[in-house]
């Protein structure tokens, strides 16, 4: 919902101003956040507004879906004294008011001395590319679909419209030129030779499998096809859900998946609803449309013949033991078996990268491309950003990777260049 | 302190044009409407480099004195006028003129000239003699600085004969002290800040006019007791029993400052450097609509920094744009013409009326008019109050105690 007029400048007014203020530290764009909303107590929500794009690329995609409760809201200092300012509602307020009545002309960005590529027109793709422009360095965007990226493929658009995300788009266009073609190794050595930087922001994509019996089963879903298909229409659902997986993406799923008529959509989490990395407002969203949440549930076997009929789940329990994201390690309670009926099951337990390009470079022990401070991957000029090197982590994070790494692949060409002029060793 | 990490955006790279905000004013060069009256702000070198570099247009540094004038301060001399829970609302202060003697403020005032010829360096002086309002101005002429304030109304009081008055509440002491100042001052603009606290501000600015100075700075904060503590009795501020009177500034004297502009603006011709209770741009606009040439700004920034400056400018320049101007300037005086005296003004049948839809059904319009106005809101179905024409005269309160923005509405009814 967004606010009203009145309701922002209340909610403006509510603000500290703090100095040095804690929010814009938490923003991963760093967003001048007390600048913004001290416009929009002024009445300058146009100012208020450019101040947000000055620093985020996806403004009305970010104010609509940032999960402000992990991020800027966390360290609101107003918090001390009573309740957190409400910071994303009030940065959507500015930037749809700015979308509606059209953008503010931008200022003419310095003449291109540089030519980049950038693949996959995703949140780090646009990010970069959107820096890049700003800093004078011409842009071509590769990407095999349309740009906009996990937000136009797989976000419901329960969560997020088309138009929220079309606004930015339009906002973003004269950035970059757009070439629709999927870029292979081949293309990426050529890429290499035309242009003077490549950044490679292809994502993730690929859903992670269970590795358990019956996972062929039809009705089996891995869930990006899934969410992808409900976001183009194309998606229908049994009588009866179940979704693995704990993370936002399930959520997504298991909203999709009762907003599509199922009768019963049942979510299991090997964890407990402590442990659950998870946004407020997709839980609230995947409760209020009646799913189902086990807690302390890990699937053990996918039963049917040639179509799903359940799927045979266990009881787990908390070791004292912690795994690397601080969280205690689930193990299985002996005899605890039992089955859920379903007559499909979707699959949300991570992704992987699904981009043949990802064999050019060295990856992490993850799998995710690897990089070094200034973004470089082990291929020279060509550097890395959001997702693909990241693991999956939030839009905001992916649009501040993308400017970081434009900042460093400045600094690299103009590095080459004075390393390149006659009598420079 | 890390002075990029308090103020500006550290590395962001600008996305949109910044708008041309300059124009002239007694024949300066002012980049944006926008300079720091003379206060702590201006007190210190440091400071007012760090406002240069915010964007601030200018600075007038704040009031100084010759060698060996005694400047004894009390503290603490903040207080603040806090409305329901609005802090700062209004700032009182028992503050003085500066410590820092003239030798101090002639070398700021050189010091900020060759590091920014582009600002507006203004220095404000008071003095008691004749002699040492000249010396004053000579020194700060020679030193060049843009412009000269002379604070006639520190309601702390004056310098000089009668120190408990303000200089600029006798006509005559104003005309003849000004024209001393503008005769050593030469070709730098002077303006002479007054004080609202006269029984006819025309007067005072009539005699600012006839002793040759170029302006007047209108005006300055209002004599105030801040309040009583209700336990104790010592009034605030609390100086170990004993309290004083402040001066008041801020957001609460915006409407006072507001008619004094347009008092003087209405009858007398000279221009008016606009300062007292402006703290956002829109503020400006109304200064300058009712006829300031320039706005000063000083308690919003004790308040909340220089960095207010990127929305003044970033306000103003979206309102410019938004009301198809091409200046600053054409906002000047756009307000008088719709200025008249209160038998002048047209006498027509209003009414209110409520937009249902709209309302929230908290019933405060039907309680004022029930107990404050005419008894014509009745209450209606659903909370809904219902207004009765025939009783209704159009006075306007219930518009103004409805929480709902745009929905009571005064409406002109043929006769």
């Amino acid at each position: 919902m967004e606010m009203t007029q009145q309701q922002a400048n209340a909610e403006a007014q509510r603000c500290l101003y703090c100095s040095d203020a804690p929010c814009r530290d938490a923003c991963p764009a760093h967003i001048d956040i007390p600048t913004y909303i001290a416009m929009i107590r002024s009445g300058n929500v146009r100012g208020a507004a450019e101040v947000v794009k000055t620093s985020n690329a996806l403004a009305n995609v970010c104010g609509k879906i940032c999960p402000e409760e992990v991020f800027c809201q966390t360290a609101c200092t107003r918090m001390k004294l009573d309740a957190p300012i409400l910071i994303r509602e009030l940065h959507y307020f500015a930037t749809r008011s700015e979308a509606r009545s059209g953008f503010s002309a931008r200022r003419t960005p310095p003449p291109a001395t540089h030519t980049a590529a950038v693949i996959g027109g995703g949140p780090a793709g646009l990010g970069c590319a959107f820096e890049l422009s700003k800093l004078g360095i011409s842009v071509t965007l590769f990407d095999a679909k349309e740009p906009g990226g996990v937000p136009r493929a797989t976000i419901p658009s329960f969560r997020l419209t088309e138009s929220e995300l079309g606004d930015d788009l339009r906002f973003l266009a004269d950035a970059y030129t757009v070439r629709r073609e999927t870029v292979t190794p081949a293309r990426l050595s050529s890429l290499r030779k035309e242009f003077d930087a490549v950044y490679v922001s292809i994502g993730l994509g690929l859903d992670r499998t269970l590795g358990l019996k019956g996972e062929h089963l039809q009705g089996v879903l891995p869930v990006l096809p899934f969410l992808e298909s409900a976001k183009r229409g194309t998606a229908a659902v049994p009588d009866r859900v179940v979704i693995v997986g704990g993370g936002n993406v399930s959520l997504d799923a298991a909203s999709t998946a009762k907003r599509l008529g199922a009768a019963s959509v049942t979510l299991i989490y090997r964890r407990g609803e402590r442990e659950m990395k998870v946004w407020k407002s997709e839980l609230e969203e995947a409760r209020r449309q009646g799913v189902e949440i086990r807690f302390m549930t890990v699937p053990v076997e996918i039963a049917g013949t040639e179509s799903v009929v359940g799927l045979l789940c266990r009881h787990t329990k908390l070791s004292a033991e912690k795994d690397a994201s601080g969280r205690p390690i689930p193990v299985d309670v002996k005899g605890s078996e039992f089955m859920i009926r379903a007559e499909c099951v979707i699959i949300a337990v991570g992704q992987v990268i699904g981009s043949d390009l990802a064999r050019e470079f060295k990856l992490t022990k993850k799998g995710y491309i690897a990089v070094n401070g200034e973004f470089q991957t082990s291929v020279r000029g060509v550097f890395a950003g959001g997702d693909a090197v990241a693991g999956e982590g939030t839009i905001v994070q992916s649009v501040a990777h993308g400017k970081l790494a434009a900042r460093a692949m400045q600094r690299f060409l103009h590095d080459t260049r004075r390393a390149s002029r006659p009598g420079h060793v | 302190m890390d002075e990029t990490k308090s103020n500006t955006t550290p590395g962001e790279l600008p996305l949109y044009p910044q708008r041309d905000l300059s124009y002239e004013f007694l024949g300066l060069r002012f980049e944006n409407p926008f300079i720091l009256a003379a206060a702590p702000s201006t007190d210190n070198l440091e400071m007012v480099r760090r406002a240069f570099r915010a964007g601030w247009a200018g600075a007038i540094l704040k009031t100084t004195s010759v060698e060996g004038t005694r400047v004894d301060l009390a503290y603490p001399m903040m207080t603040t006028f806090t409305h329901e829970g609005k802090r700062l609302f209004g700032m009182g202060n028992i503050d003085l003129i500066s410590e820092h003697h003239i030798d101090k403020v002639e070398a700021n005032v050189r010091q900020l000239k060759k590091e920014f010829p582009g600002k507006i360096v203004g220095a404000s002086i008071m003095a008691g003699k004749k002699e040492d309002w000249q010396s004053l101005v000579v020194r700060l002429t020679k030193a060049g600085v843009d412009l000269i304030e002379c604070s006639f109304s520190c309601p702390q009081g004056n310098i000089g004969e009668n120190p408990g008055k303000m200089l600029a509440q006798s006509i005559s002491a104003t005309e003849t002290t000004a024209r001393w100042v503008k005769e050593a001052a030469g070709r730098v603009p002077v303006s002479i800040k007054i004080t609202p606290h006269v029984t006819d501000i025309v007067d005072v600015a009539n005699a600012v006019k006839r002793s040759g100075a170029d302006a007047l700075t209108a005006s300055n904060s209002i004599q105030a007791l801040m309040g009583v503590d209700i336990r104790s009795f010592v009034p605030y501020p609390q100086l170990q029993g004993r309290s004083s009177y402040s001066g008041l500034t801020g957001p609460a004297i915006k409407p006072i400052t507001l008619r004094t502009i347009a008092e003087i603006a209405r009858h007398v011709e000279i221009p008016i450097l606009g300062t007292g209770g402006a703290s956002t741009w829109s503020d400006a606009v109304e200064f300058m609509a009712v006829g300031a040439g320039v706005v000063q700004y000083c308690t919003a920034v004790m308040h909340r920094g220089f960095r207010i400056i990127d929305d003044l400018t970033s306000g103003m320049a979206h309102y410019l744009d938004e009301m198809h101007f091409g200046s600053v300037t054409d906002i000047h005086r756009k307000a008088l013409p719709h200025l008249a005296d209160h038998d002048a003004l047209p006498r027509h049948t209003v009414r209110s009326t409520i937009h249902e839809p709209l309302c929230i059904g908290c019933e405060a319009c039907y309680l004022a008019c029930f107990d404050g106005a005419h008894m014509a809101i009745d209450r209606g179905p659903g909370r809904v109050p219902k207004v009765d024409w025939n009783r209704c005269v159009g006075c306007g309160l219930c518009q103004h105690v409805c929480p709902v923005d745009g929905c009571i509405e005064m409406t002109l009814h043929e006769n």
